[in-house]
């Protein structure tokens, strides 16, 4: 039949291919994107951010880093709600990504302030001292393009202003980036919703402060809080911290929850009991004292 | 009947071209595994990690994958049909256009001018070269077949037919853009659809491009190669016919628990399983072709190359399935164990095919014996022990980062931070980078090889194919 | 059964009828000796 035909054989290989790429890529337009996905609070991208978005596509942070999370357990305690389709309707190209040298970006927007950000991306292994993320202090030195910028925000139809617009000029290639960082995953209010309800006395499992037990805290408190609050929480980026200030509860629960308007990460994935540590480590640290 | 004169001049410019990029793609990614170690091997803004591996994927996938298409189809097409190339003057312009491509997307990527859609990166224009290129090579092949002097067409010519429809599909429909400039364009799809049309693209990428080329090659090399038939044509038709219609299926494998929708998962799923079937067709069939022909495994380095490629491909295809149901993929994605899994097909299988073909290819084309045998088989050992170095210590890796990612305590919280994860995973890249290595010094044994036998290989005397087998 | 269920089956076993006719088409005993023809004459010397 078709065994001595090359044309009869391929326009049935062509239909043969055409079967599968029918059902399961085309036919899914008919509700990716919709009204049944849609998410009423996702926004387009503003041109700071867009911009953003473009470095982070030319630098190809998408190699390293995924920005789709999973329904699954252990990926939501540690990144954040999972994702849903509505929240991407914007994104041309999707930058889910394959593979996670690096973590997840897809909830980072508002978990910190941005001058973690800036203070991470100039240098990620003063902060993260085994990471193997490369300096990004050098797309402080470029600045963004107005002109370049409407026609994109033309092309993707995005609603923007001549003030956005002004506002570039002055602005360096890490703002945006910054700008976009901050926008990921924060469109839908997931950090209020996920925020856990603490119920019953909180109590204290470790009151009576030993030194021994300080220095076990403090490699904790290192690995956790020093990149913001300083190495002996002196402040830097977060505010300088003296335990005298708080209840042992009151501490806990700001550690335990984070500040989600504040910019301070929760930390209730870490389990009430390091989160207890750290409790004690901020609250009977003496100014000065050192745990080597 | 007179016998018909066959270009080969263009099949050896073909690879020489494809031997070079491939040569690049090796190197780039020995670089890029060492620049996951060590970060200030990253010089900024040109050669970083985020730049340069696209160039390696890139230059591996459409150099070295697509140049060795180019080479052996073209070779492959005359003698399968009895008839010389349609027109010499296309496959000219074809070659030129080629490297003009592969050299243009190598600058405008580090440039970063990039669409980050992996195995797909390079911007508009260059789109528009590919596909250029790819209609002028299909309309050769195409023709090429129409005008046979042989009315059968034996089971390689199908797949090569597949390949050339496959490819164009996939390529134009994923290529869809809105540019901005000559330089920048957006997706004409949006999040979730560009997620699911861009993996139907990237996965059958792999089965137009990886798939059933080397397959096209592994059907025509292995009997030439032993001189004995395949074991069953008929085989390798339903084979051919299952393999093409479910490949298309399965893209959203590689989207398991994301927001794309749960039924197109499900038979992505489904279909991958199924897919063992038609994949291990051509596994059978191949070894069921050495039936009493197993002693050239020991006496003929290109048995072995294509043996082992064919075992690399069944392993790859047991392995993929694996990978595509939806608890393990749960587990295992976003760790090492993918990378692992694309090298085992890109070293193992494809690789080692090509390297056969392109053996079996050179006394043939310049009319010399190989250099010399004994490095063919150090080149054989450097390159399965590198891919079996490179693949084993990043599917450990993969494994013990999934377990830490999953960890957790009694009271439900996580047992490890992101970093305390990452840091475990050091001593891998390490070997991983090794493997690499090992498995670019074979590259450069190959070429060595290739270069002295132009150079100073023995005129070919004897017919170098007699019904018994090689002579 | 709603509509887009028998749609479903019907699919489901008109794809699968489509292979079992390719199967027969091409193991058919007639065909054998035709079907096989292609792995020798690629043997021939080129």
């Amino acid at each position: 039949m078709w065994e001595k035909k090359p044309l009869l054989l391929i326009a049935l290989a062509t239909a043969a291919i055409l079967v599968g790429t029918t059902i399961t890529m085309v036919l899914p337009f008919a509700w990716v994107n919709t009204e049944t996905d849609r998410i009423a609070s996702v926004t387009p991208y503003t041109p700071l951010q867009q911009e953003g978005r473009d470095i982070y596509i030319r630098e190809g942070c998408n190699n390293c880093h995924t920005q789709t999370i999973r329904p699954l357990v252990t990926e939501v305690l540690r990144y954040g709600d999972y994702s849903k389709s509505g929240e991407f309707v914007y994104d041309r190209p999707f930058l889910w990504g394959s593979k996670r040298t690096g973590p997840d970006l897809a909830r980072i927007g508002g978990k910190y302030p941005d001058a973690w950000h800036y203070k991470h991306m100039d240098s990620p292994r003063s902060m993260v001292p085994k990471s193997n993320m490369y300096d990004y202090a050098w797309l402080r030195k470029s600045t963004l393009d107005p002109v370049m910028s409407e026609r994109k925000m033309k092309v993707l139809g995005f609603p923007y202003t001549q003030e956005q617009l002004a506002q570039l000029k002055g602005k360096n290639e890490l703002d945006a980036v910054v700008a976009y960082l901050q926008k990921l995953g924060s469109d839908i209010a997931w950090r209020k919703a996920a925020e856990v309800t603490i119920v019953g006395e909180l109590k204290n499992p470790y009151p009576d402060t030993a030194h021994r037990s300080m220095e076990e805290w403090e490699v904790i408190y290192s690995e956790h809080c020093a990149a913001c609050h300083g190495g002996h929480l002196e402040g830097e980026i977060g505010p300088h911290l003296d335990g005298a200030n708080y209840t042992d509860e009151e501490l806990f629960s700001l550690i335990f929850n984070g500040i989600p308007d504040g910019g301070m990460p929760a930390f209730s994935s870490l389990g009430t009991n390091k989160v207890w540590k750290i409790t004690n480590f901020v609250k009977y640290y003496v100014q000065g004292e050192d745990h080597p | 009947m007179e016998k018909p004169v066959y270009n080969t001049d263009i099949v050896r410019s073909f690879v020489h071209w494809s031997l070079l990029w491939g040569l690049v793609a090796i190197l780039v990614g020995v670089i890029v595994s060492l620049q996951m170690v060590e970060p200030d091997l990253n010089f900024p803004p040109y050669l970083t990690f985020g730049r340069l591996r696209p160039i390696h994927t890139n230059a591996g996938i459409y150099g070295w994958g697509v140049g060795v298409i180019f080479a052996t189809f073209i070779y492959m097409v005359q003698r399968l049909c009895k008839t010389p190339l349609w027109s010499n003057k296309l496959a000219k312009f074809q070659l030129w256009f080629f490297n003009a491509t592969i050299i243009a997307s190598a600058i405008t990527l580090l440039l970063g001018y990039t669409t980050s859609k992996e195995y797909h990166e390079m911007e508009w224009p260059i789109d528009v070269m590919v596909v250029i290129l790819w209609v002028v090579f299909a309309v050769n092949i195409l023709m090429t077949i129409l005008k046979r002097q042989e009315e059968q067409m034996y089971i390689s010519l199908w797949y090569m037919m597949a390949a050339l429809v496959g490819v164009a599909i996939l390529y134009l429909v994923n290529a869809a853009a809105l540019p901005v400039s000559l330089f920048k364009s957006y997706s004409a799809y949006a999040g979730t659809n560009d997620a699911n049309v861009h993996w139907w693209f990237g996965h059958n990428a792999v089965a137009m491009a990886l798939t059933a080329p080397p397959l096209a090659m592994f059907y025509y090399f292995l009997p030439k190669t032993t001189g004995v038939p395949i074991y069953s044509h008929r085989l390798s038709i339903i084979a051919f016919w299952s393999l093409i219609f479910m490949y298309l299926w399965t893209g959203a494998h590689h989207l398991l628990w994301t927001p794309v929708p749960d039924w197109v998962q499900t038979l992505a799923m489904a279909f991958s399983v199924m897919l063992i079937a038609p994949s291990w067709g051509s596994v059978f069939n191949g070894y069921l072709s050495m039936n009493g022909q197993w002693h050239q495994m020991k006496e003929n380095y290109l048995v072995k190359f294509l043996i082992i490629g064919l075992t690399f491909y069944g392993l790859q295809t047991l392995q993929g399935p694996m990978q595509a149901i939806r608890s393990f993929s749960a587990f295992i994605h976003y760790t090492d164990w993918v990378p692992a899994h694309i090298h085992m097909g890109t070293m193992g299988w494809v690789s080692m095919i090509s390297y056969a073909s392109i053996y079996y290819l050179v006394p043939r084309i310049y009319g010399r014996e190989l250099y010399s045998v004994p490095l063919a088989n150090m080149h054989f050992w450097l390159t399965l022990v590198g891919q079996l170095v490179w693949s084993i210590s990043l599917w450990v890796a993969g494994v013990l980062q999934a377990g830490m990612w999953n960890a957790t305590n009694s009271d439900g919280s996580l047992t490890y931070t992101f970093m305390e994860t990452m840091v475990e995973m050091y001593p891998y890249w390490w070997a991983r980078a090794a493997g690499g290595f090992i498995f670019f010094l074979g590259i450069i044994i190959f070429i060595y090889n290739l270069f002295m036998t132009v150079r100073k290989g023995k005129d070919v005397v004897a017919p170098i194919v007699t019904a018994a087998g090689r002579n | 059964m709603d509509w887009a269920a028998i749609l479903y089956l019907g699919v489901t076993f008109g794809l699968f009828a489509i292979f079992v006719a390719i199967v027969i088409h091409t193991c058919r005993d007639k065909h054998k000796e035709t079907g096989e023809a292609p792995k020798y004459t690629m043997l021939e010397d080129d």
